[in-house]
């Protein structure tokens, strides 16, 4: 019951799937209908496992007063206070400049500032890690460097006036050797893909299953 | 008003995340902090509005529907993840979505990234009226695919002229693909900045278009 | 201070200098504004001609894939390819594969629809044109009409009426979105049976006329996200639906395959693609001017420049210095 069921539905499951791609007799179409409707509903309910980790860890956090504790509040209230105000407000959901709302607000005022300058402290990063790390030691890291200036001067204006040259060997460079390059990682992780694939589906790979419960 | 208000709040906090550029600080973790909050408590939000409730709830309340208590019980299983006594109840939604996931993916991604691939390879090396580069670029492109496959072979010692040299030649060709990457995550991250930028200057104080 | 010292000091600048360094480069271009000429290339013009090709019996898919994080890269996108459609009256069915990629969907409507936008379009929303769809007025020719005759105005600087069900429907987020673009090559409907705003999705013209995937005619998905994968797998290799993408520059080198192996029609890659389809919008006459990927590209230039030279620079304190024959540098700030 508590192993084996679920691996005989992995099996089953992906086994009907598989099968169901080959044969589209209209059965098979209305299991397929039937399944790409409901799954969907049944994972929405995966996020309930992910707000209840961070809510344990947090709460943990406070209960133990650990380092920086007080931070702990600035996930939890959040957490909950959207969800309240989308159902205060159930037409702030859709944002609009017509119904200005607080749920609307905290999205596009202070998550989407929030995370948009996260990423972009990158850009200072990369320029950093440039000037330190970004040496010609060896021939291949030279080929590498060379590769990645011309195609930089090729992919902006300024590369165009300083020689019509950095462009046009900057595309031949995105377009065979990148492209020979990123084919064949493409076909290992696709291969990897497969194989793990057909090892979850006949229960050969079982980490999934956790460890809740023997 | 509502957007004016919106600007400030969002040029503050853009402020308070560059100012860790210069030191980590308090206002930087709060926003660390917030952001996952928010972004968690959005997605419950979003998710029950748009999916659970118009998808579940609605068609079971109004009683003719009852076929989707299937799918709303075995949502529900995921929760007894934190009962430990029938934690492993949660195996059934998880098993469900795992093997029929894997099965539905394994037909289109053996087309997709594998025969697709294959026949994509396929190209004529040189056709009538084709220019010098496309010619070149054909032969890099076919001898790279399998001099990088051959790098990526360890079955074999990269040893002798098929595996030695292919290998080699696969190196310098994977070196200038990860260079190109390169230099498009530098303009990735530069573009990045140039929004936030934008952002300050152009929302916030008006001095750019 | 011997020379040797110079390369060391130089190599072990602290790193808010190179911070402050990168701050100027991409500031300080804003105000001079160069103006360089964006060159189109065949990735982005082939997305852009494929779209010019479509018309009002056509429908495509605009799919948001990105977070706030990569928004400058790919809302550009999104938004370009978005005026593209309205501009030839092409239905656009709006989808997010993530619910913060949903905020994003929202963001860019707001700022299509925005009246402060230099050529935004004037949205209708569902429930202000019940009468005329209850009448079964629903041909975009003659819905505008009608609209106008009820002594409805066209606001200054809009580039036309788009109506709510009819040129765009905003579907937003559903989970397991892989299943959900496979889901819609069976139905639309069943996967969205209501839209962000609460409407009946059953009930708009645009989705009575394309039932699913199979009666649609390209999909775009600006991502930051593996979901471009998606897009390819479970709709282009099941049913053959034309993809676009539109990429942030870290993944655009990844897909050439793709592209070459014709997957997928286009590729926009970077804030360079997006302000490649800009300039194409531009020219075309279809949106009055270039938006903020074009302005941005001085800025990269600037700063690409300052990042070679970054690289040159270290290089060369490195091999003057001598220390690529000895140990490791003492690590700066």
């Amino acid at each position: 019951m508590k192993r084996t069921v679920p691996l005989m539905i992995v099996m089953v499951g992906g086994i009907l799937m598989i099968l169901q791609y080959f044969i589209p007799h209209q059965i098979s179409q209305t299991i397929f209908a039937y399944y790409t409707d409901w799954t969907p509903i049944i994972l929405a309910f995966a996020l309930v496992l992910g707000v209840g980790s961070l809510t344990r860890i947090h709460s943990h956090k406070i209960r133990r007063k650990s380092k920086n504790w007080q931070y702990s509040w600035a996930v939890l209230i959040p957490l909950y206070l959207m969800p309240v105000l989308a159902h205060i407000w159930p037409g702030s959901l859709s944002g609009g400049m017509d119904s200005p709302s607080i749920f609307h607000f905290i999205f596009m005022h202070v998550q989407v500032p929030i995370q948009a300058t996260m990423f972009s402290l990158l850009a200072f990063y990369i320029a950093s890690a440039a000037f330190r790390a970004f040496r010609a030691k060896s021939a291949l890291a030279t080929v590498l460097l060379l590769s990645a200036i011309i195609v930089m001067l090729g992919q902006v204006p300024i590369g165009e006036l300083l020689g019509k040259w950095f462009p046009q060997t900057g595309l031949w460079i995105l377009r065979y050797p990148n492209l020979a390059a990123k084919r064949a990682i493409m076909l290992g992780v696709g291969f990897g893909m497969l194989a793990t694939n057909l090892k979850i589906i006949f229960g050969v790979e079982r980490n999934w299953l956790g460890g809740a419960g023997k | 008003m509502y957007e004016t208000i919106g600007i400030w709040v969002g040029a503050l906090f853009t402020l308070a995340i560059y100012s860790f550029l210069y030191k980590e600080n308090p206002i930087y973790r709060l926003a660390e902090h917030l952001v996952v909050g928010i972004s968690a408590g959005y997605g419950m939000a979003i998710t029950y509005q748009i999916t659970v409730k118009p998808r579940l709830i609605d068609p079971l309340l109004s009683g003719d529907h009852w076929i989707l208590l299937i799918p709303g019980i075995l949502g529900l299983l995921y929760i007894t993840r934190f009962i430990p006594r029938i934690s492993w109840l949660s195996r059934y939604p998880i098993g469900f979505y795992m093997g029929t996931a894997m099965g539905v993916g394994f037909p289109l991604t053996m087309k997709a990234n594998v025969l697709r691939q294959v026949e994509g390879a396929m190209v004529p090396l040189y056709q009538s009226g084709m220019p010098w580069y496309e010619v070149l670029g054909n032969s890099v492109m076919i001898l790279g695919t399998l001099a990088a496959l051959i790098y990526f072979f360890f079955s074999k010692p990269h040893k002798g002229l098929f595996f030695g040299t292919g290998s080699k030649i696969g190196i310098w060709v994977i070196m200038l693909g990860f260079g190109a990457t390169f230099g498009f995550t530098v303009m990735g991250r530069i573009s990045l900045l140039i929004g936030r930028i934008q952002y300050l200057l152009g929302d916030w104080l008006h001095v750019i278009d | 201070m011997s020379a040797v010292n110079i390369w060391e000091k130089m190599l072990n600048i602290d790193r808010r200098w190179i911070f402050l360094g990168i701050a100027v480069v991409s500031i300080v271009p804003f105000f001079i504004n160069f103006g360089m000429p964006v060159v189109t290339t065949t990735e982005v013009e082939d997305i852009f001609y494929y779209m010019d090709d479509l018309g009002p019996d056509n429908a495509i898919f605009v799919s948001f894939d990105f977070a706030p994080g990569t928004q400058a890269e790919n809302m550009p996108m999104a938004v370009a390819v978005m005026r593209h459609a309205f501009h030839n009256n092409v239905p656009v069915f709006m989808t997010a594969n993530w619910p913060l990629h949903h905020g994003m969907m929202l963001a860019a409507m707001e700022y299509v629809f925005n009246p402060s936008t230099v050529g935004f379009y004037q949205e209708v929303p569902f429930d202000d044109w019940r009468e005329l769809r209850e009448a079964d007025v629903t041909a975009k020719g003659e819905l505008v009409e009608a609209w106008e005759n009820q002594g409805n105005q066209l606001s200054e600087g809009a580039l036309g009426w788009v109506f709510e069900g009819r040129d765009y429907a905003a579907m937003g987020y559903a989970p397991v979105f892989n299943l959900v673009i496979l889901g819609m090559t069976v139905s639309i409907e069943t996967q969205y049976p209501v839209d962000a705003h609460g409407n009946s999705t059953g009930e708009m013209p645009m989705l009575q006329e394309h039932k699913s995937l199979r009666e649609v005619d390209m999909a775009l998905t600006s991502s930051g996200s593996g979901a471009c994968v998606w897009w390819v797998t479970y709709a282009r290799e099941k049913i053959g639906l034309p993809i676009a993408f539109g990429l942030t520059a870290v993944m655009a080198t990844d897909y050439y395959p793709y592209l070459q192996a014709g997957q997928v029609i286009g590729q926009m890659g970077g804030l360079r693609g997006a302000a490649e389809y800009e300039v194409l919008l531009a020219e075309n006459g279809i949106t009055p001017s270039t938006d903020k990927a074009f302005t941005g590209m001085d800025v990269q230039s600037a700063a690409h420049i300052f990042i070679i030279l970054l690289i040159i620079m270290g290089n060369l304190a490195f091999f003057a210095g001598g220390f690529h024959k000895k140990t490791l540098l003492k690590g700066g700030r």
